[in-house]
């Protein structure tokens, strides 16, 4: 048994980034790094950071020396010796972080030098989780089960492998070609032909069999275990869909609902057990298939590091999960873990309890393609397709359920009996079979048409309790659509997470009629505290979502308070880039002394982090969420962005001062192949307009250009928003010159509020954060004091060396499109890349 | 139906009734857990009570035969956010609402019961009453009605029965057993006999049992005959034994030392318990509304063996003269972590240590 923490030596940590944003990584590492860095550093130990991601907020951090490198085992094996490193923490970089550490323990050599501990695991079980039949068989002799994968190259070794294992079976094609068939075979006649035809579609030859266990219920469970073997369970979620569907595809719901304790308690002792073998210090993400029939458990995917898991289960319970991880990981036992005053004394070492409901939806950007003119693969499978999620807090299934389908699309389509009308009956039983990212929607109408629950039980292996919940939802609408506006059905309504927009739908009225009328009959929320105990203790709460009960549990933050209407989901296009403009925000505005209050719904989004604001609302973005806020907090301003026109139309029109971070309604589609975009990028201080830099922009990659242009002439630009802009033309050409010739900006140029991704690579490579900037000229004129604020504490780059490259994103693997995607208007991610010395 | 919780000290709490349609009186607690719902109203440890579920859902899981810790439910009301009806038997529609219809138990929900908790958090456990009608007689009722403090007599057995096994012959003091522990012992094959709280010293010793278990139980362990604390005076000497719950605190009362009342009970499963001898924590299904007072233990008699680390009480004692200790959590889960379960290994070592000996 070791404790790091008297380890003396052990002062200088190096963080692994989690790289560029893709699917299954929204930025929640670059969050849970940006949260840990304060308490590490307040603790002495003298913190790095590496990442390429010009998203990341943890680069800007002033708590640690943060390096922009692409992530390759060279540069970090460099960094290391440049910068004497004692630790690496590759945990926090998620899966990437820690594959890229089992290249650096395998690549280092004796010439390197000492190499630094890596914190989390021991270098025995980073070996481990490189090599899944080790892992397998250490697993299966502790007596947990895995379904066994093999691969087989012929008929012989496939009829060799069916006397150790039982069907059904899986079998599929390894290194498929195109398309592959998931073949699932019942009977011993069926084995032959199915092997044959997978085996033609693979390249090399190649089948995998595994014991078939698509249909099984998923559970995640989540463990915190430090230095001394003690595990705790911060907590669990169950998906609706079965195994077989991606669980960041499916509607997944915490508490868990639907398992008995006997079977919860058994799953939470192999999630120990698992963590126990590996030795973890810090969280591990346990995923399990259960057999309902015969309570048989298997552990389908061992994750010990930081996932979007990690961060949900963080908001879901209001457990610090973060803080604690990193803690553990640096060795400190979970009697010993700090926390911030606002928690219980005791909270890291209580597992969490949840007294409310969250739904986790995903957002698919399905329909977005479609109006791009791109078809792509719409049916679920276990590939990811979601871009995102968003949460939706209630205290009934119902109600959080409808919050999540709010936040995630900002506008009620499960609630409407007229939306999936035109689903033929045969298409209805295909989708119910092969479901779509439309599922909710689906069961509902397969209700309405009458199905029984026990059939559609059986069809979608999903548990009845569901679409008795469903059931349940439709006797509600049936109540609404066919009653007239009254107290007891907006009571009704609101205590389902319906919105006055979608009532004033129903009601044949208006948004204001709705809510005057709840005003008047006093249907208006109730906020409950999101905190850990369920109760149990006083805590003192910052985190907050709406209910329709009795006590409210929020008291305004200030009487001078400004509330930030966050970006919600991860969606294609703003992606990451949304949350760090939103944290920025708040970050500045806590710097010059405001109270802030942000509502969002998205975990992975470092907004929500606590110590960036003064009280979080975890709701849905709608006029009326927003209203009702306001109607609690009073807050002296609004900031929300400029794409959600109608928000701010709505909120003006009630009186509300609102500060408009301009943005376009949709990410601007890039420049053809054959051609270059050109920037001349802006500040607009409210009055006038101040050039900044000239960028150039060609499919996917932007750069910077060395050229003086502070002599533009900006002097008929007039604005309604103070932000930084883009004047834009393009030209047919390839290359990357040193300098261009400046077009007349009044005539051939466009002008576009500055994309935030753009924002975000801008602020790092000038050293200068624009968002900041932004910020201070909102209380009115800028002077010298602000400048000399503002030359924070960045990154040392020169801004020329870098390229922001934005085409890495495998959507042919998640998405199979039948015709290219804009990596500049749908872009998952980007990263910065240091260009040749030329 | 609207339905209406009082409690003593005046509040009411309104929701929709479902199960009985009863007028009951009970103490009304709390219960943090998110899980094992069935388990916990079918615990006799709740007898005469009514629990607050923090549990926003209850019901999605049914009601399972391998889910009842004891067949006849005893608690005296249910009050809950939502409630979900989910039926998971094959033989009949079984949920929890007919479950509570069936032995006569009201329930409450659409409460808000975040309210309720963090009220009852600050004054304590109370006498409450679930009705119809919220008037001045149903206040003086309330008022008026003793609560029992006959609970034990109520759940535990009055006859001997066995549970045979081929194992070590394990004698079970019932005051108010709960199925976890007989699970546990079923585990280990034990031959159990379950026995009346009110069985004679000689009557337990003419069984020779290898080892004797205090059950777990309801109520206050002072409303008690002082015949059990000479029982267990007597055998605690003789036999390897495990006090539980209700049995740990007549453990402690028997060797000298007082308890302490909670102001407010505490029914969960979140709390670390610190095994004290390993310095490893554990986590257990608690419920308790007494504890061992810790200025008023003999420590010559006694020594502490497990803590909880959120208040400090202690959750563990060991005698220091006689194979006999005691703990004040659930080691049998149901529901429940099954860590705790390793309380049974070390009763189950200490039992074939005395069989050697005395072979």
């Amino acid at each position: 048994m070791y404790k790091r923490t008297t380890d003396e030596n052990l002062k200088r940590i190096l963080f692994l980034g989690a790289g560029e944003t893709d699917f299954g990584m929204q930025g929640e590492n670059d969050a849970a790094i940006y949260q840990v860095l304060p308490i590490l550093k307040s603790q002495g130990y003298r913190l790095f950071l590496v990442d390429d991601n010009p998203y990341s907020m943890a680069l800007e951090s002033s708590e640690a020396e943060t390096i922009v490198s692409t992530l390759t085992v060279q540069n970090i094996k460099s960094i290391i010796k440049e910068k004497q490193i004692d630790a690496v923490f590759p945990g926090f970089a998620g899966i990437r972080g820690l594959r890229l550490w089992q290249q650096i323990i395998s690549e280092w050599r004796e010439e390197d030098g000492a190499r630094p501990v890596g914190l989390g695991m021991p270098d025995s079980t980073v070996e481990l989780l490189n090599d899944s039949a080790a892992l397998f068989e250490r697993l299966e002799s502790a007596g947990l089960s895995m379904p066994r994968a093999t691969i087989v190259r012929n008929q012989a070794e496939a009829n060799e492998l069916l006397r150790d294992l039982e069907l059904p079976l899986l079998v599929r094609a390894h290194n498929p070609a195109a398309g592959t068939t998931r073949k699932i075979v019942r009977r011993l006649d069926d084995f032959e032909d199915a092997i044959d035809q997978v085996m033609s579609q693979s390249l090399t030859g190649e089948v995998v069999i595994s014991k078939a266990i698509n249909g099984l219920k998923e559970i995640s469970i989540l463990v915190l275990r430090d230095s001394n073997g003690n595990c705790m369970q911060v907590g669990a979620t169950e998906d609706m869909d079965p195994v077989g569907i991606h669980t960041a595809d499916s509607l997944s719901v915490a508490p868990v609902l639907t398992i008995s304790d006997q079977v919860l308690q058994e799953m939470r002792s192999q999630a120990f057990l698992v963590a126990n073998i590996l030795n973890i210090q810090g969280p591990v993400h346990v995923q399990l298939a259960l057999n309902e029939k015969t309570n048989q458990l298997y552990i389908i995917k061992v994750s010990p590091y930081l996932d979007n898991l990690t961060n949900r289960m963080a908001l879901m319970t209001g457990y610090p999960v973060m803080l604690v991880a990193a803690q553990l990981a640096a060795g400190r036992v979970l009697q010993d873990v700090e926390l911030p005053d606002s928690y219980h004394a005791k909270t890291a070492m209580m597992e969490p309890v949840m007294d409310h409901i969250v739904v986790k939806l995903p957002v698919f950007s399905f329909g977005d393609l479609k109006a791009a003119g791109v078809e792509v693969n719409r049916q679920l499978n276990s590939i990811q397709k979601s871009v995102g999620s968003a949460l939706g807090f209630g205290r009934t299934f119902i109600e959080a359920m409808e919050k999540a389908i709010r936040a995630a699309h900002f506008n009620n389509r499960s609630f409407s009996p007229k939306y999936m009308k035109n689903v033929s009956d045969d298409e209805l039983i295909q989708q119910l079979i092969h479901p779509h990212d439309n599922r909710v929607l689906l069961l509902v109408e397969a209700l309405r048409r009458g199905y029984e629950v026990d059939e559609l039980a059986e069809l979608t292996k999903i548990d009845e309790f569901y679409f008795y919940q469903l059931k349940q939802l439709l006797k509600i609408e049936s109540q609404i659509v066919d009653g007239e506006a009254s107290q007891e059905l907006l009571s009704v309504a609101k205590q389902s997470g319906l919105s006055d927009g979608l009532l004033a739908r129903f009601w044949q009225s208006d948004f204001q009629s709705i809510r005057a009328m709840a005003k008047q009959s006093g249907v208006v929320p109730t906020y409950k505290a999101l905190e850990p105990s369920a109760g149990e203790f006083p805590e003192n709460a910052h985190q907050f979502f709406a209910t329709f009960e009795e006590e409210n549990e929020s008291e305004p933050v200030s009487d001078k308070s400004i509330l930030l209407v966050g970006a919600g989901a991860f969606r294609m296009g703003d992606g990451a880039a949304a949350g760090y403009v939103t944290s920025v925000v708040l970050s500045e505005l806590r710097k010059l002394g405001y109270k802030t209050v942000i509502m969002n719904n998205n975990a992975a989004d470092a907004s929500l982090l606590p110590h960036l604001s003064d009280k979080q609302y975890l709701e849905p973005l709608e006029v009326s969420d927003v209203m009702a806020v306001v109607d609690q907090e009073h807050p002296e301003a609004i900031v929300v962005a400029g794409n959600r026109r109608k928000l701010i139309e709505a909120l003006v029109a009630l009186g509300q001062k609102v500060i408009v971070l301009p943005k376009e309604k949709h990410q601007p589609a890039g420049p053809e192949s054959d051609e270059s975009e050109f920037a001349l990028n802006i500040f607009y201080d409210g009055e006038a307009a101040y050039p900044l830099v000239l960028t150039q922009h060609q499919e996917g990659e932007v750069r910077l250009i060395d050229q003086d242009v502070f002599d533009a002439d900006l002097s008929g630009i007039k604005l309604p928003y103070s932000g930084v802009y883009q004047l834009i033309w393009r030209e047919k050409r390839t290359d990357w010159p040193k300098e261009v010739a400046l077009p007349n900006f009044a005539v051939d140029t466009w002008l576009r509020p500055m994309p935030f991704g753009e924002i975000a690579f801008l602020s790092k490579i000038l050293q200068l954060s624009l968002i900041r900037l932004v910020v201070r000229s909102w209380k009115g004129g800028l002077d010298g004091s602000d400048l000399e604020a503002l030359v924070a504490h960045m990154p040392a780059l020169r801004g020329s060396d870098f390229a922001m490259v934005s085409d890495r994103t495998d959507f042919n693997l998640h998405l199979k499109p039948d015709s290219p995607i804009d990596s500049t208007r749908f872009e998952m991610g980007a990263k910065m890349i240091r260009l040749q010395e030329n | 139906m609207e339905r209406h919780l009082i409690l003593e000290d005046g509040t009411v709490f309104s929701g929709q009734g479902f199960g009985a349609p009863a007028t009951t009186f009970g103490e009304i607690i709390f219960d943090t857990a998110t899980s094992g719902y069935q388990e916990t109203i079918t615990n006799p440890i709740y007898d005469g009570q009514m629990i607050v579920f923090a549990m926003p859902v209850v019901g999605a899981d049914g009601i399972h035969a391998e889910a009842y810790e004891s067949i006849n439910p005893k608690i005296r009301g249910m009050i809950v956010h939502d409630l979900a009806e989910v039926s998971t038997n094959r033989q009949r529609r079984m949920n929890l609402d007919r479950f509570l219809k069936q032995h006569n138990i009201p329930g409450l929900y659409q409460v808000d019961t975040r309210k309720l908790i963090r009220h009852l958090r600050e004054t304590g456990s109370q006498k409450a009453t679930i009705v119809d009608v919220v008037d001045d007689h149903a206040r003086d009722q309330l008022q008026a009605t003793v609560l029992t403090n006959k609970q034990v007599q109520n759940t535990a057995t009055t006859k001997a029965y066995s549970n045979p096994g081929r194992g070590f012959h394990i004698v079970v003091i019932d005051f108010g057993l709960k199925n976890g522990i007989l699970r546990v012992l079923g585990d280990y094959d034990a031959n159990v006999t379950v026995l009346p709280y009110t069985t004679s010293v000689d009557e337990v010793l003419t069984l020779d049992p290898d080892g004797i278990i205090l059950s777990t139980g309801p109520g206050n362990p002072e409303d008690l005959p002082e015949s059990v604390l000479t029982l267990i005076r007597v055998l605690q000497s003789k036999v390897p034994m495990l006090g539980i719950g209700l049995g740990h605190e007549l453990f402690a009362l028997a060797n000298n030392s007082e308890l302490t009342t909670l102001p407010a009970e505490y029914h969960g499963m979140n709390h670390p318990i610190q095994e004290i001898i390993s310095q490893e924590m554990i986590y257990a299904r608690q419920g308790r509304g007494y504890v061992v007072d810790p200025d008023a233990l003999d420590t010559k008699k006694l020594f502490v063996t497990h803590r909880d680390m959120v208040d400090n009480s202690i959750q563990g004692l060991r005698h220091r003269d006689f194979p006999a200790f005691s703990v004040q959590f659930f080691p049998d889960g149901a529901p429940g972590p099954l860590e705790a379960k390793r309380v049974f290994a070390d009763f189950f070592e200490t039992v074939v240590d005395y069989v050697q000996k005395n072979n």
